[in-house]
């Protein structure tokens, strides 16, 4: 690419940084004592999580039935959350992943916060199909472990075990895939350390990478392989996720449309998530000049897309419900709209249908704070759409005399409020810990020398 | 101990003959060294108050407790065997139940048992297929029963003054009293229930006989005394007729909560059945209105029901009197008659269809005003129904009380004039208006001796405390119809130190002698000469005590002749403006307060309103609205005029359809002293809300809003002001959404009502048995081969919904059999009841402004398809090849998602590990049961150890397994017999005949999940589209 051809194209990272300077940059956060801010947040992050610990813990002692669920309402928060939790842990890999493939070059700047956001977000998620159980202490049972308890063996017809393996993969290849990726910038940290513990623990994790060609290109080889195998996940994981309720008989879940309306959801979500933690951190970690406002309006756009999709899978449902001719599944999207459920129903609408729209204006994907509030927005819409899916659709189905109402307990509460004190946690000691930019990724695309050099690509 | 001779065909068919060789079963039988009926026959229950303990023997035991603790923790784990009977008992097998013949006491109505036992215990009441007056059903009450064997709140020994004593003290002191008494020539007095039994009134006539003033005076809490005195007035003998259902093709209830309640439910439900009966060459079709003003059990079933105000009876029956009267050709005992409360047709309409069924129709009126039974006597007289459908030669001893008499007693106790007053069975305090005043007036008796089980509000005030047995511990029978005499025979050792009743009158008459002898001399002398065959008294005896029951000649005055007694309109005083009219009844299983102990019963839920743990104010939608008041919100009854402190009272209220918009329905039964102990129920966490109320009881006892005046006690009519509180109490109700449609606001086009139950009307059936199918959906290829072929047995279920009538004994049932826990009434409020079979009741809007019930059990369908088992992650539900869907307790882990996926709901989870309330209560679990724990899903099993036990004695005889040898516990216990049961792959099975008939239909056939039980339509006897039932006008 010519020098012409540099200063037409924007230049992703602003402020002119040099090579050095990234580094600097980057790593200050983790080298500094960490600010009176995080501290803050890491104490409240932190209470937040024991409160949930103690929730569960309780849970666990005394029996599900501290939850607000019931014969007819079987599933409620605890299923909502894992999806939720799914839903946002989707953003991660489809930055590393598909925009890698797709050569999107700017998403060197948020894809390792958004890869451990998704680790931290599958870590939440896993909890809750584990804590939902009656008996959470033969969680292995649903592992196809060969076993001396006869010929017992899990069931391969059920959704519920294809989570399990979906589940399981995803978490193995993200961590996999965040960790790979970590490599060349584990080993900066490591060279930047004089002596101590800190160092031998870099130096251990850096897997004793020098640099050298020879260790760029097999990082190269195995990064673009492990995109590959993180594409085809990002569709799967949620799209089996969603066979948890397309393949049951219940009205309001038994619907074809499920797995692509759960990827573009989550999607949605996860994006929305981004945006919320990285316009938090470029302003407290002052990295402006790497997560910049084109960042976010790309972000911003992304969400509009995906949120414009997901109006359409409800419009859709509705659709097909009407179409259908089938009294249970038309009665559920009416109760839906207007039962007993309908503030729901229509908060969902409000913040995943019409909230993203905004974001066809220049003027409001530019403004931080605008796209702080409708992120958060999504973030509660996404949340009530899956509680609207299992709670409306459950709360009344086909023998109107099991009709149930359902109303969280104070336990339930906590626990979700937990699965947030554990994911802040968790993101707070990424933000201390570990470089929060891809350095070695952000170099590649910076300004700085290309002018000097002839850079660029 | 007597023969422990059992029934059904599980038990030996020899007969113990009477013989006099003596066979011995070992040398020191024969040499005398020990005698055979010294040995226990049942295991004794160790009650701890006999116990010693010597300083050597304390020394001994703790010198060997610390070596033998010593030695046992050398080993490495603890083994336990199973140690096997030294000396095994005859016909005890360890593992295989015993069946016995027995008489359930759960009220007077006296109906057959067969008590099941396992290993000395019994565990399972049964009805008795063959016994002549409950002919194989056993109610909600009596199922329940067993319960109360096993409660360890019940009185284990006398006491005096409210202190233990032992029973010579106590015998000893009581009879020091009574001997004073008797020289003194004091007043007697003994109060009870109705007693059928002849040898406990018998035994009490001879033990009041050595008084010079003594009396036995009955009542009975829910009283039919007017009926009685009605019968006095009109055939000159104060009985109470056998009413004849089976024959009546022509039923007009007044009132009278015949199929639920009223005098002996499952013999009518029984008849009533037999009288509907559709299929095969067999169709009978009886037509049933009913008029009165609450919704009962008996008017949810009926074919056409009149909703009235209780005022308004009295008129209407003069019309119908006189309508009858004028068909019949004879004088109207009437001259002028106010206009009818209901449509004049409406009246024409039931006189001519009673008289057309003439002697084959029959009117019973629920009333307990003298006027309106004389009215009704002189109708079914006119009707010729004596004879016919009312049987006057057998009359029915099931209700003898007189309200007459115990308002005379009571007079007599404030009068102080009563010198020892004898209760048994009867709680007066609790259940008479002006108990309060009554328990003053006891202090002033000298000597009150209770027989009372527990500590209750009147035992409590009690000098004495002599505890009757439970029935299943005592040697007694029962004459609840002329000529029908049944044994109750003890199945187990006594648990505690009580004595039977009649073994405590026998000791105070100077006779002391077990129970077992004094009934079999009292058969000996007044009941073996009624023998019908002639056969040696030990033959009798022990054919009596096998079976249950035996039939002899009837002992009752010959039946009189009809004189008509001056019938009068009863006077309908006009409700005074912005009063309403009271109604007390007596609710399904709690009756007057007698389940009040039972958890079972409390956690039954009401087969109308659906209602667990509490009673309640029912009002009628309109009435509520007009008190802005919504159901939850507490309302106070004032009873009008002078109202004292305990005549109001204070309720939820509870909105009814059907009910007459001018009245209060209110349960009986409720507020009893010893509900406290229901605090203790249900699972105790963060946010648990107690089971009893604010004063510490479950529910609020109603019976002092009735009265008791002019020899009646009354129960409904009295006006009463309802007041809304602004507080309130949400009701544990297990059916939220009452009914069969949608809400019209949600509903979709022309998918308001859900096509889950068919029904029709008989017209229409007889033109085309499939009528009112909603379309079969026809069976189309599948995509996949099917998974199960079902090589041998292939189990299905089929329910009558035209035979069931809600009444809700098989939940019961099914919970007994199979260890279904109580989880109390914060867990119903919160949707967790445990019920595996429940009955879903619906209520349906009609154009006349009627409302139309419908009762449909629903339990595990037991789907070929089964969605449930499918997304079970561990395959801890799998089909059966015999078409069971069969849970697996061990293996689930709770993910709770085949409860999601199941359409008919019947899964039931395991929130909390729901406790039992003491060790005692777990005597009761069936050991071929598992019994739960936290964290599993459970649901009907179709009694899948039935099965399994039939199958194994089938194969034990060697013998194929004949139809009907599985019997499902719902399907046993049901009075209508509305549940078939059966192997689908013998084409000879009742089962697989029904599944045939037309009139089958699964619920919602169309998921294609193919249920294995199946409904049969619901048909009601009124004319094709006709509305069929009316309002009252005001």
């Amino acid at each position: 690419m010519s020098e012409h051809a540099v200063s037409l194209r924007a230049p992703l990272i602003t402020g002119d940084k040099s090579i050095a300077q990234v580094t600097d940059d980057v790593c200050a956060p983790m080298e500094g004592r960490p600010t009176a801010l995080w501290w803050g947040a890491f104490i409240v992050a932190f209470a937040v999580m024991l409160l949930g610990v103690a929730a569960v813990s309780y849970q666990i002692a005394t029996g599900i039935g501290t939850w607000g669920v019931n014969r007819t309402v079987g599933w409620a928060f605890d299923i909502t959350n894992f999806v939720f939790w799914i839903g946002i842990g989707h953003a991660g890999t489809l930055i590393s992943a598909i925009l890698f493939l797709l050569r999107q070059r700017w998403r060197t700047s948020v894809n390792r916060a958004a890869e451990a956001m998704t680790i931290f977000a599958v870590i939440c998620a896993a909890i809750f199909p584990l804590i939902h159980m009656g008996r959470p202490w033969f969680a292995y049972w649903v592992l196809p472990l060969p076993n001396t308890r006869g010929s017992l063996w899990v069931n391969f017809r059920s959704p519920l075990l294809w989570d399990v393996f979906a589940i399981g993969t995803y978490f193995t290849i993200s961590v996999v895939f965040w960790y790979v990726g970590l490599l060349p910038d584990l080993a900066t940290v490591r060279d930047r350390i004089k002596e101590g513990a800190r160092r031998r623990i870099f130096a251990f994790f850096s897997l004793g990478w020098n640099g050298s060609y020879r260790t760029w290109h097999h990082y190269e080889a195995v990064y673009l392989l492990l995109a590959a195998l993180g594409t085809a996940l990002v569709v799967s994981v949620h799209s089996i996720v969603s066979m948890d309720f397309a393949t049951s008989l219940v009205p309001g879940w038994h619907t074809t449309i499920f797995p692509p309306y759960f990827v573009a959801g989550a999607i949605f979500s996860g994006m929305a998530m981004v945006l919320t933690l990285m316009i938090i951190a470029r302003k407290t970690m002052r990295l402006e000049n790497y997560i910049t406002i084109r960042h976010v309006e790309i972000m911003a756009k992304l969400v509009l897309t995906t949120g414009s999709i997901v109006g359409l899978a409800y419009a859709t449902e509705f659709f097909i419900a009407a179409y259908s001719n089938n009294p249970y599944e038309q009665f559920v999207f009416i109760n839906r709209a207007f039962g007993p459920f309908a503030w729901a129903y229509w908060i969902m609408v409000s913040c995943n249908v019409i909230a993203p729209q905004l974001f066809w204006f220049k003027r409001v994907r530019t403004n931080l704070a605008a796209v702080f509030v409708l992120s958060l927005f999504v973030n509660v819409g996404m949340w009530f759409e899956r509680f609207v899916l299992i709670v409306t659709s459950l709360h009344r189905d086909y023998l109107p005399s099991s009709w149930a109402d359902y109303a969280p307990t104070s336990v339930e509460l906590a626990t979700l409020a937990g699965s947030f004190g554990l994911f802040f946690t968790c993101f707070l000691l990424f933000c201390r810990f570990l470089p929060v930019i891809a350095i070695s990724e952000v170099k590649a695309v910076v300004a700085h020398d290309r002018r000097t050099f002839g850079g660029g690509r | 101990m007597g023969t422990p001779a059992g029934a059904g065909d599980r038990m030996d068919p020899v007969m113990p003959k009477h013989d006099e060789k003596h066979y011995w079963k070992s040398l020191e039988e024969r040499d005398g060294a020990i005698d055979p009926a010294a040995l226990p026959e049942f295991l004794a229950v160790p009650s701890g108050a006999d116990w010693r303990t010597t300083r050597r023997g304390f020394l001994v035991a703790a010198g060997f407790g610390l070596a033998g603790t010593a030695l046992s923790s050398c080993s490495r784990a603890p083994v336990e065997r199973a140690i096997p009977f030294l000396l095994q008992p005859e016909a005890v097998t360890p593992g295989r139940a015993s069946f016995y013949a027995s008489t359930c006491a759960g009220c007077s109505a006296g109906c057959g048992l067969i008590v099941k036992s396992r290993d000395g215990r019994p565990i399972k009441l049964e009805g008795n297929p063959d016994h002549p007056v409950s002919r194989g059903g056993l109610c909600a009450v009596g199922q329940a029963s067993i319960l109360g064997l096993y409660d360890s709140q019940r009185l284990d020994a006398p006491t005096r003054e409210g202190r233990r004593t032992s029973w010579d003290e106590a015998d000893r002191a009581i009879l020091s009293s009574l001997a004073e008494i008797r020289q003194q020539r004091r007043p007697v007095r003994f109060l009870t229930s109705t007693i059928t039994s002849p040898t406990t009134r018998a035994t009490i006539d001879a033990f009041l006989a050595s008084f010079a003033d003594a009396r036995h005076v009955t009542y009975d809490s829910l009283s039919a005394s007017a009926v009685l005195d009605a019968h006095e007035r009109t055939h000159g003998a104060r009985l109470l007729p056998r009413y004849r259902f089976d024959r009546a093709e022509v039923i007009v209830g007044v009132d009278a909560d015949f199929l639920g309640t009223w005098i002996s439910p499952v013999e009518y439900t029984a008849g009533y059945r037999s009288g509907r009966t559709l299929g095969d060459a067999l169709a009978r079709m009886s037509f049933h209105a009913q008029i009165e003003s609450r919704m009962s059990l008996t008017g949810a079933k009926a074919d056409l029901r009149v909703v009235l105000a209780p005022a308004q009876y009295g008129l209407l029956m003069a019309h119908l009197a006189d309508r009858v009267a004028r068909l019949a050709g004879a004088n109207s005992p009437f001259e002028l008659l106010a206009a009818p409360p209901v449509a004049p047709a409406l009246v024409d309409t039931l006189a001519e269809r009673l008289w057309h069924a003439r002697e084959k129709s029959l009117v019973v009126c629920g009333s307990n005003e003298v006027g309106l039974q004389v009215l009704c006597n002189a109708i079914n007289h006119t009707l010729g129904a004596y004879g016919g459908t009312i049987d006057l030669d057998r009359p029915s001893f099931q209700q003898q009380g007189s309200d007459r008499q115990i308002e005379e007693l009571l007079g007599d106790l404030s009068k102080g004039s009563v010198a020892a007053l004898l209760v048994a069975g009867v709680n007066p305090v609790y259940e008479l208006p002006g108990g309060e005043a009554l328990a003053q007036h006891l202090k002033k008796v000298p000597l009150v001796i209770s027989f009372s089980s527990h500590l209750d509000e009147t035992s409590s005030l009690a000098r004495f405390v002599c505890p009757d047995r439970h029935y299943l511990e005592s040697w007694a029978d029962a004459e609840p119809v002329a000529g029908a005499l049944c044994v109750t025979q003890p199945v187990i050792g006594p648990i505690g130190g009580t004595r039977q009743l009649i073994e405590s009158l026998a000791a105070w008459s100077g006779a002391p002698k077990p129970a077992y002898e004094l009934l079999r001399e009292s058969w000996m002398t007044r009941v073996y000469p009624r023998r019908l065959a002639d056969q040696p008294f030990e033959a009798f005896w022990d054919r009596a005590v096998h079976d249950g029951f035996v039939e002899v000649a009837a002992n009752a005055p010959a039946g009189r002749t009809f004189a008509a007694a001056a019938a009068s309109v009863p006077a309908a005083a006009p409700a005074a403006a912005g009063t309403l009219a009271l109604v007390l009844y007596p609710k399904v299983a709690m009756l007057d307060g007698r389940g009040a102990l039972n958890p079972w019963l409390h956690e039954l839920p009401d087969p109308i309103t659906k209602t667990t743990w509490d009673n309640y104010a029912c009002l009628s939608p309109a009435a509520a609205s007009a008190l802005h008041v919504a159901e939850g919100d507490i309302v106070r009854i004032e009873v009008g005029g002078g109202s004292g402190p305990s005549s109001a009272i204070e309720l939820p209220a509870c909105l009814q359809p059907g009910q007459h918009d001018g009245v209060v329905a209110v349960a009986l039964g409720y507020g009893r002293m010893g509900t406290e102990r229901f605090a203790k129920v249900g699972p105790r966490w963060l946010e648990a809300r107690p089971t009893v109320g604010d004063d510490g009881r479950v529910g609020k006892n109603a019976a002092p809003l009735a009265s008791l005046s002019d020899g009646a006690l009354r129960y409904s009519g009295a006006p009463v002001r309802v007041v809304k509180t602004g507080r309130r109490r949400d009701l544990a109700v297990t059916q939220s959404h009452h009914y069969i449609a949608v809400p019209a606001h949600l509903a979709p086009a022309g998918g308001a009502r859900r096509p889950i139950v068919q029904e029709t009307t008989l017209p229409a059936y007889v033109k085309d048995p499939a009528a009112g199918s909603h379309g079969h959906h026809e069976a189309k290829e599948d995509l996949w081969p099917s998974d199960h072929s079902y090589p041998g047995r292939r189990w299905k279920m089929v329910i009558d919904l035209t035979a069931c009538t809600g009444c809700s004994a098989c939940v019961i049932a099914c919970q007994v059999e199979n260890n279904v826990p109580v989880v109390g009434r914060d867990e119903v409020r919160r949707h967790r009841e445990m019920h595996w079979m429940r009955i879903d009741r619906y209520y349906a809007d009609r154009a006349d402004g009627g409302v139309d019930v419908i009762q449909q059990p629903m339990l595990c369908q037991h789907c070929e398809n089964a969605s449930c088992e499918t997304v079970c992650p561990v395959l801890a539900t799998v089909h059966s090849e015999e078409g069971l869907n069969q849970q697996v307790y061990n293996r689930c882990v709770g993910t709770r998602y085949c409860a999601n996926n199941c359409p008919y709901k019947v899964r039931r989870f395991n929130w909390f590990d729901y406790p039992r309330e003491d060790r005692l209560q777990h005597l009761v679990l069936n050991p071929d049961v598992v019994v739960r724990s936290r964290g599993v899903m459970e649901k009907c099993s179709m009694c899948v150890q039935r099965i399994q036990d039939a199958k194994v004695e089938a194969k034990r005889q060697g013998l194929p397994l004949s139809d009907g040898a599985v019997q499902t516990a719902c399907q046993q216990s049901c009075p209508a017999k509305a549940i078939t049961f059966g192997d689908a792959n013998d084409p000879e099975s009742r089962v697989a005949r029904l599944l045939k008939d037309p009139r089958h239909f699964r619920v919602l056939e169309e998921l294609n999940v193919k249920p294995s039980v199946g409904y049969l339509t619901l048909i009601r006897n009124r004319a094709e589209g006709e509305g069929g039932g009316a309002t009252g006008h005001e």
